[in-house]
């Protein structure tokens, strides 16, 4: 009966879908919100920190043609095509951004923290470590409970000499001396280190152990800066290499000869500091960060035939290269950027035009680094606990579930009762200086690690019990079952975690402010208790400058500055989430 | 009871398990030297005959494990013979794995189990303050439902144990001597340091076994190693688990009853409450069961 079949899939069963569609409809205006505002966020202030419409209508009409529909036409042939290449394209074009940003990265440690010639005796000192340890599993392969103990003991005397005057000559600040205490036994043993307010003697112990660094720092026949960086920069990288396409080809030799030519490379690289006039040191860093890397993926591309990705790099060098000299020959202005090279590498000025960010820029990168030195083992640390070994149940089992919604509820405290709580403790209470970086990357260190505890637990839980299950059934014991099953399971989501968390860290500005972090400063801090600024705190002040150049250019192109060095870190955390799942399956 | 007399009741185990053939078996006339194991035969009534000839390795004496406030194992008493195939079957939630996680000392893992009398492994409580829950399970190994290898090369998986034991020497040979033990060493030894999740289902079992006898122990503990598997893989483990009782003791949990007929030489018998209803010769059990309920649960009445 046709009247029969109307009624039963007839109006009823619409009207019970219109409320599902409305619901869909009303998750993607949601989306489209988000999306939206995000998108018009980016668009305002990029336009603030290029600048595009102050260029010659014709210099983008050039740039469209010779860059920017050329890459567009290959992408869109990739993604409809030719995906596996895309995958390649992609990869080759984003290794040596990314090689580029680890250069600039390494570029800032050698000029400001660590010099050359430092991090030279430092690898020789680590080196001179690993070795001693291997010659003791050799010699003694049967007593590993004495490589526990030597590993810490070898590496503070090889690596820093004595404790507390490694401390005081690294890390500390003027005020922390290392002093022979005459109440101390006999003169020249035993030291007394006064920290400002606090004192530490300990008897009985040489005063002083020079370390193997500072012997090679004092060696008269230290060699070159240059050949320096190529024995303990690009020689590991180019071992790591080797033993990578070794493994790649099944065969040590050919691994062997790529570690040989990537150190020809980089000796070669060498030259070009008389025929370019940069320094032998930028080539070489540059040399290992970027083109090392990208060799050897390259080389895999090349092996497996997918050379049509290769194209799309080389379409974008040609492209600009090609738009450069058009626009150039034309006689075409290019728009009038804020972001650009001289920004990066100049200090803040009273004049916007010569105005930088660069201190701000290595302040955010030591910050950083006081922020993972601090959030990542406690962090972890304090996961591994809860998540392993605290009892479930009973009285303490109760109490762990406290600690841990109480680290829920500290991960949402407003960063300002952080700032006053750094204020009180570090500033008042340690009497670390105001306003230095470590005072800062301590702060927000705290604020971030009930976020780094949260994402290593959530790691943690995520691998499956079968496998803990199996390591015990096996007889290992806790801590076996830590080390060789859970913790190798767990880090790449840990890592993830943390990375997501610093990226929280690097734009915290109120913790900053309440802590002294200097509103701009003019030279880069050069140790962890200079005084320095932060890359938020220094957009902070730009803010409130009178010239609308300030606040229209410099502060934006700093917001550029900073959302890519977020997203980055992003990024990096996506590859590797990535990369965990498709081991997982 | 030497070794040879225990060799010599293994020729002939296979018509010993094999219903078909059950007919034809004939008596073993060796009753004596019982001992402790005898007690708890008796306790069920029944004569152990076959398995007499084999020494006790396991045993327990009123165990009874509780989960907080419920109890999962009501008061069970069974010995376990050496170098034999005990099987534990009964319906889910009838406290058979419980009783197995039980041997090794797994349920110290859940906090809020709880256990009360003894379970003997060679006379000794494994209970006893003094004793060490991770050497108790270097001597029992465990399999479980679920193949679990760990995400590492099948290589670095079956020298795992080995290696937390600080005994890494002639690891290639060891590692290899399992393999081929666990039937599985022809299939993988040309890709020993590719990924152990690359093989399939039954590999991966197989692997585990490797993983669990490349350590030497005494005892095998299987939770219902083949239910996640096909039928080919099933019988390729079934046929691994009889190979392994001429070395070791393998204690099986099983939902499968024509498994537990086909590879054990004992059965055990769970019903609900995590009571031991009744403990036999496998043939026994399956052919002529003392208890109204056992019989009701093999013939498939409920459970």
């Amino acid at each position: 009966m046709p009247t029969g079949e109307a009624e039963w899939h007839g109006a009823e069963s619409e009207v019970s879908q219109t409320r599902g569609r409305v619901f869909e409809a009303l998750c993607l205006s949601a989306t489209s919100i988000a999306l939206v505002s995000v998108l018009v966020l980016l668009l305002y202030v990029a336009n603030d920190a290029f600048k595009p419409l102050s260029a010659d209508p014709g210099w983008h009409l050039v740039i469209l043609v010779t860059l920017v529909l050329p890459a567009v036409g290959l992408a869109l042939y990739y993604y409809r095509i030719d995906e596996p290449a895309g995958e390649v394209a992609y990869t080759v074009t984003g290794l040596p951004i990314v090689g580029f940003l680890l250069a600039g990265g390494l570029g800032v440690v050698f000029a400001e923290l660590l010099a050359i010639d430092e991090y030279f005796a430092l690898v020789i000192g680590v080196a001179a470590v690993v070795a001693l340890l291997f010659a003791h599993t050799r010699l003694r392969p049967t007593a590993p409970l004495e490589r526990v103990v030597l590993a810490p003991l070898l590496s503070i005397v090889v690596v820093f000499g004595t404790p507390p005057a490694a401390i005081a000559q690294f890390i500390g600040p003027d005020d922390w001396q290392l002093v022979v205490d005459p109440a101390v036994t006999v003169p020249g043993l035993g030291w007394h280190l006064d920290l400002g307010g606090f004192a530490l003697t300990v008897p009985g112990l040489p005063y002083r152990i020079v370390s193997l660094p500072e012997l090679v720092l004092k060696s008269p026949v230290l060699p070159l800066p240059s050949l320096q960086l190529l024995a303990a920069l690009t020689l590991p990288i180019a071992g790591l290499a080797g033993w990578f396409v070794g493994r790649r080809h099944e065969s040590r030799q050919d691994g062997l000869l790529a570690t040989g030519l990537i150190l020809v490379g980089g000796a070669a690289t060498l030259a070009l500091e008389p025929a370019t006039g940069v320094a032998a040191t930028t080539w070489l860093v540059v040399y290992t960060t970027t083109v090392v890397p990208l060799a050897v993926y390259v080389e895999g591309v090349y092996r497996r035939g997918q050379l049509a990705g290769l194209a799309f790099p080389v379409v974008l060098v040609a492209g600009g290269l090609a738009g450069a000299v058009l626009t150039r020959a034309l006689g075409l202005a290019g728009p009038d950027v804020w972001l650009d090279w001289g920004y990066l590498t100049s200090a803040p000025n009273s004049d916007p035009a010569l105005a930088g960010i660069y201190p701000a820029l290595v302040g955010s990168i030591m910050l950083l680094i006081v922020v993972v030195m601090m959030t990542f083992p406690i962090g972890v640390g304090a996961a591994i606990y809860l998540e392993e070994y605290a009892p479930s149940s009973g009285l303490v089992g109760k109490f762990v579930t406290l600690i841990e919604i109480n680290i829920s509820n500290l991960a949402g405290v407003p960063s300002v009762v952080y700032g006053l709580l750094g204020l009180a403790v570090f500033i008042r209470w340690a009497q670390i200086p105001n306003g230095s970086i470590i005072v800062g990357g301590l702060t927000v260190g705290l604020l971030i690690l009930p976020i780094v505890i949260i994402a290593a637990q959530e790691a943690i839980e995520a691998v499956p019990d079968s496998l803990r299950q199996a390591s015990y059934g096996m007889g290992s014991t806790r801590w076996q079952t830590v080390r060789n099953i859970v913790l190798p399971e767990a880090m790449p989501g840990i890592l993830t975690g943390t990375i997501l968390a610093l990226g929280r860290a690097i734009g915290e500005t109120a913790p900053l402010l309440l802590v002294g972090i200097a509103a701009s400063v003019r030279l880069a801090p050069n140790s962890f208790f200079d005084l320095g600024s932060a890359m938020p705190r220094q957009i902070f002040t730009w803010a409130f400058e009178p010239q609308a150049e300030f606040r229209y250019g410099v502060l934006a192109a700093g917001v550029v500055t900073l959302l890519v060095v977020l997203l980055v870190m992003n990024a990096t955390a996506i590859v590797l989430r990535n990369k965990f799942e498709r081991t997982n399956t | 009871m030497t070794q040879d007399n225990v060799t010599d009741d293994r020729t002939d185990r296979s018509t010993i398990v094999s219903p078909e053939d059950a007919g034809n078996e004939s008596e073993t006339p060796d009753p004596s030297g019982e001992s402790s194991l005898s007690r708890s035969i008796a306790a069920e009534g029944r004569d152990g005959e076959r398995v007499g000839t084999a020494q006790t390795v396991l045993e327990a004496r009123d165990l009874n494990v509780y989960y907080d406030d419920v109890q999962a194992i009501d008061d069970v008493s069974l010995a376990i013979p050496e170098n034999r195939v005990t099987a534990l079957i009964g319906p889910s939630g009838c406290g058979k794995s419980t009783f197995l996680r039980s041997i090794n000392r797994m349920n110290d893992l859940i906090d809020a189990a709880r256990i009360e009398g003894e379970l003997l492994f060679r006379g000794k409580n494994v209970y006893d303050d003094d004793v060490d829950p991770v050497a108790l399970r270097r001597k029992v190994g465990m399999v479980f439902q679920h193949p679990n290898p760990f995400p590492k090369s099948i290589y670095d998986n079956v020298a795992y144990g080995l290696r937390i034991q600080d005994d890494t020497e002639n690891l290639d040979e060891r590692v290899e001597t399992a393999l081929k033990r666990a039937a599985l060493w022809d299939e993988v030894k040309d890709q020993l340091d590719e990924s152990a999740l690359d093989l399939s289902g039954g590999q991966q079992q197989r692997l585990c076994i490797a993983r669990a006898i490349a350590v030497d122990p005494e005892v095998i503990l299987m939770d219902e190693p083949a239910s996640a598997l096909d039928p080919i893989a099933t019988s390729k483990i079934e046929d691994l688990i009889e190979e392994l009782a001429e070395e070791y003791t393998v204690v099986i949990v099983t939902h499968n009853m024509q498994q537990a007929a086909r590879i054990s030489d004992r059965t055990a018998v769970f019903l609900t409450g995590g009571e031991l209803v009744e403990y036999d010769d496998t043939e026994t059990i399956f052919e002529n069961p003392e208890s109204q309920r056992v019989e009701d649960y093999i013939t498939g009445k409920f459970g």
